[in-house]
C-alpha cells in the first residue's frame, strides 16, 4: 500500500514552472514547431494525443485533467465556450493576432476571438479521376445525376452529417435542417443515389488511387494525398458549397500552466510557426503571409488553397436536437 | 478396435475440419498479414505495394511522440503485470489451498473485471478518479490496469496451483520447516511456470488496451494504442502499419514465450 502511495505520488507530473502540457490528435504539432518553442520560451512540451473529440470533453468535464492547450473542432470550441470550459485569454489582443487572416477573425464558435486561435482548417467536398471522368465536373452533379460511366464508380464518406449535408448543397437546402418536407427530398435524392454509389466509405483516398471509385467524397487532405500518388484527381469546390471545419488552439479551464499556454497561443499565430504546422500536418492554418514558408509545393496545391472563384466554406454548429433527429432518421433509413 | 475409436474422437477426424480451421485461421490473420505487409512499402499508399523499404519503421524510431507513448506502455504493464501477479498469486492460494467461506462469491468478485463491459470500467474509472481527486494521470491508469489485470494472471496461477501436490507441502511441513519457508522454497519455485504465464498475460492485456487508457491518462501518460488511434485523424499512412506491426511482433513474442512455459509444465 505504501508503496503504491509512493507510485502515485511520484508519478503525477511535476508540474514546475516550464512545463506546457498539450492535448491534440496525434502527430498532429510539428517537432521542429516545438522544439523552437521549447529553445524560446525555456519550457518543456508534453505532448498527450486523444482519439476523439468525445474522450477529450469526456475528461474536462470530468475535471482536473491537467492539460494547458487544446485543439477542438469549430463545433466542439463552440460547446467548451458555453459550458465555460475554457479560459477567456482575450487572444484578440496578443500581439500576433494582427497575422489573422480577416477570415478567421470573425467565427461562429467565438465571434470576437476571446479564447481560441486558428491552427489548421480544411473542408469536405469531393474529388473525381479526370482520366475518366471528362466534362464540367463543378457541380454536385458528378455525385448526383452522374454521367453514364460514372454510375456504379461514386464513393460517399461513411460519414452522416457530411453526406447529409452534400446533399442539401444540392437541393439549395437549409443544412441543420428542421423541415420534415425538406429532410424527405434529402432522404429521395440519396435513396435515388444509392443506386449508383458503390460504397460508403470514409477511405476515400485509397479508393479513388486504386480506381474503384472515380468520383468520391473526400476530405481535402485525403484528395492531395490522392493526387501525390495519382496526379489525374482533381478535388472540385463544388459551385453549390461545402462546408469546411478549422481546429483551433484554446486553454481549459485551470490550466496548471496558463502562462506558457498563452505564450502559445501567440507563437502559433506568427507566420513562420503557422507555416511549420502547415508543412508537417499538410493542412491550411489560418495566417496571413505564411505562404512565404510553405514548402512550394503545398503552397501552390488547390486542395489547401481554394481558388479566388471557389465559394467560401460553410462551418456548421452542432445542430438543434430537432434537426438531429432528422439526420438521424434519413441516415439509419438510407443504410438499411 | 479401440484403434479406431480414439481415431473417431480426434477432432481432426471430423468433416470439414480442414476447412473451417483454414478458414478461421485465414479470416483471422489475412488482415494482419496485409498489415505488416504494407509497412514494407516504400510509398505512401496503403493499398498499394510500390516496392519494398525500411523507411517507416525508421520513421517510427526516429519519432519522439511514438517512443513516449511506448514508454508509457511499456512501464505502465510491467508496473500493472507485476502488481497483479502478487496479489492473482495470494487470491489464488487462498482460494486453492485454504478453506474460503463463500468461494463462489470471492470466485464472481475476482472475475469480475472479464464479465464487466470495459466501456463501464472506463467511464466509471473516469469519473470516480475524478471526484476522488485523484485525477487522471499515470498513477489512475496503474489502478486501473492492475485491477482487470488480476484476473488474467490468476487463471494460469490457478490452474498450475491446482496440478500441484498438496504433499510435497505437507512433506516440507513434516520437516518443521516454517509457512514462510514452506512458501519460498517449495511452493514458489513449482509455481514459476504459472506466476511467469500469469504475469505474461497480464502484461500482454495491459500492452493491448485501449478504452481505459483512453479515458484515464492524463498530461504525460499517453499510451501506444491510444496514440495509435490518434493518429488516424490525419489519415491512415504506412508509419500506423509500422507501428502497429511492432506491437503484433512485440506480443506474438510475448504469447510464444508464454505457450512455451506452459508446455515445460506438462
Amino acid at each position: 500500500m505504501r508503496a503504491l502511495a509512493i507510485l502515485l505520488l511520484t508519478a503525477a507530473p511535476a508540474l514546475a514552472e516550464g512545463d506546457l502540457f498539450i492535448y491534440t490528435w496525434g502527430e498532429y504539432t510539428p517537432p521542429d514547431l516545438v522544439a523552437k518553442f521549447e529553445a524560446e520560451f525555456g519550457v518543456k512540451v508534453h505532448i498527450d494525443s486523444y482519439d476523439s473529440m468525445e474522450t477529450m470533453l469526456a475528461k474536462l468535464r470530468a475535471g482536473g485533467a491537467g492539460f494547458d492547450i487544446i485543439v477542438p473542432g469549430d463545433a466542439t470550441m463552440q460547446v467548451l465556450i458555453a459550458e465555460d470550459m475554457v479560459e477567456k485569454i482575450d487572444v484578440f489582443a496578443m500581439p500576433n493576432f494582427a497575422n489573422v487572416d480577416d477570415k478567421w477573425r470573425e467565427v461562429y464558435w467565438d465571434p470576437k476571438r476571446e479564447y481560441s486561435a486558428p491552427w489548421a482548417w480544411g473542408s469536405t467536398a469531393f474529388a473525381v479521376d479526370t482520366a475518366v471522368v471528362t466534362g464540367d465536373v463543378s457541380s454536385l452533379a458528378a455525385l448526383f445525376a452522374p454521367a453514364e460511366e460514372v454510375k456504379g464508380r461514386i464513393n460517399m464518406l461513411r460519414d452522416m452529417n457530411a453526406v447529409i449535408e452534400t446533399a442539401q448543397f444540392y437541393l439549395g437546402v437549409p443544412r441543420c435542417n428542421e423541415s420534415a418536407d425538406d429532410m424527405k427530398k434529402v432522404l429521395d435524392l440519396l435513396e435515388t443515389q444509392k443506386a449508383w454509389v458503390k460504397s460508403y466509405d470514409s477511405e476515400s483516398k485509397e479508393l479513388l488511387v486504386s480506381g474503384e471509385a472515380v468520383v468520391s467524397m473526400t476530405w481535402n487532405g485525403y484528395a492531395m494525398r490522392a493526387r501525390d500518388e495519382k496526379p489525374t484527381i482533381t478535388y472540385v469546390y463544388p459551385k453549390e458549397g461545402y462546408t469546411g471545419w478549422m481546429d483551433n488552439v484554446a486553454v481549459p479551464k485551470g490550466a496548471p500552466n496558463l502562462d506558457n499556454a498563452k505564450a502559445w497561443v501567440n507563437f502559433v499565430m506568427a507566420p513562420e510557426n503557422a507555416a511549420m504546422i502547415t508543412n508537417y500536418a499538410r493542412y491550411s492554418n489560418g495566417i496571413k503571409g505564411s505562404e512565404a514558408f510553405i514548402e512550394p509545393a503545398l503552397a501552390a496545391a488547390p486542395e489547401i488553397n481554394p481558388p479566388a472563384d471557389a465559394p467560401a466554406p460553410e462551418f456548421i454548429p452542432t445542430c438543434s436536437p430537432e434537426a438531429t433527429a432528422l439526420i438521424d432518421k434519413v441516415w439509419t433509413k438510407l443504410m438499411n | 478396435m479401440a484403434l479406431l475409436d480414439t481415431r473417431s474422437k480426434d477432432i481432426r477426424n471430423l468433416p470439414g475440419f480442414g476447412l473451417t480451421a483454414t478458414l478461421a485461421v485465414a479470416f483471422l490473420y489475412a488482415p494482419i498479414l496485409f498489415l505488416v505487409l504494407y509497412s514494407f512499402n516504400s510509398g505512401r499508399s496503403i493499398s498499394r505495394l510500390d516496392g519494398l523499404s525500411w523507411q517507416w519503421y525508421q520513421a517510427v524510431f526516429a519519432n519522439e511522440e511514438i517512443a513516449g507513448a511506448a514508454l508509457n506502455s511499456v512501464l505502465l504493464a510491467v508496473i500493472a503485470a507485476s502488481v497483479a501477479t502478487v496479489m492473482a498469486t495470494a487470491a489464488a492460494l487462498a482460494m486453492v489451498r485454504m478453506k474460503v467461506r463463500r468461494k463462489a462469491a470471492a470466485y464472481a468478485v475476482l472475475n469480475f473485471p472479464l464479465m464487466v463491459p470495459e466501456i463501464v470500467t472506463a467511464i466509471a474509472s473516469l469519473i470516480f478518479f475524478s471526484s476522488v481527486g485523484l485525477g487522471l494521470g499515470f498513477g489512475s491508469l496503474v489502478i486501473a490496469h492492475t485491477t482487470f489485470c488480476i484476473p488474467f494472471a490468476y487463471l494460469p496461477i490457478t490452474a498450475r496451483l491446482t496440478s500441484m501436490d498438496p504433499a510435497l507441502e505437507s512433506a516440507a511441513a513434516d520437516l518443521f520447516a516454517r509457512p514462510w519457508r514452506r512458501f519460498t522454497l517449495i511452493t514458489l519455485p513449482l509455481l514459476a511456470p504459472g506466476l511467469m504465464s500469469g504475469w505474461l498475460l497480464a502484461f500482454i492485456v495491459s500492452l493491448d488496451d485501449f478504452i481505459i487508457s483512453s479515458m484515464l491518462s492524463g498530461p504525460g501518460s499517453t499510451t501506444l494504442p491510444v496514440h495509435i488511434y490518434s493518429m488516424l485523424r490525419l489519415g491512415i499512412t504506412p508509419e500506423v502499419n509500422a507501428v502497429s506491426s511492432l506491437m503484433v511482433l512485440v506480443s506474438a513474442l510475448v504469447v510464444i514465450t508464454s505457450g512455451l512455459i506452459a508446455r515445460k509444465q506438462t
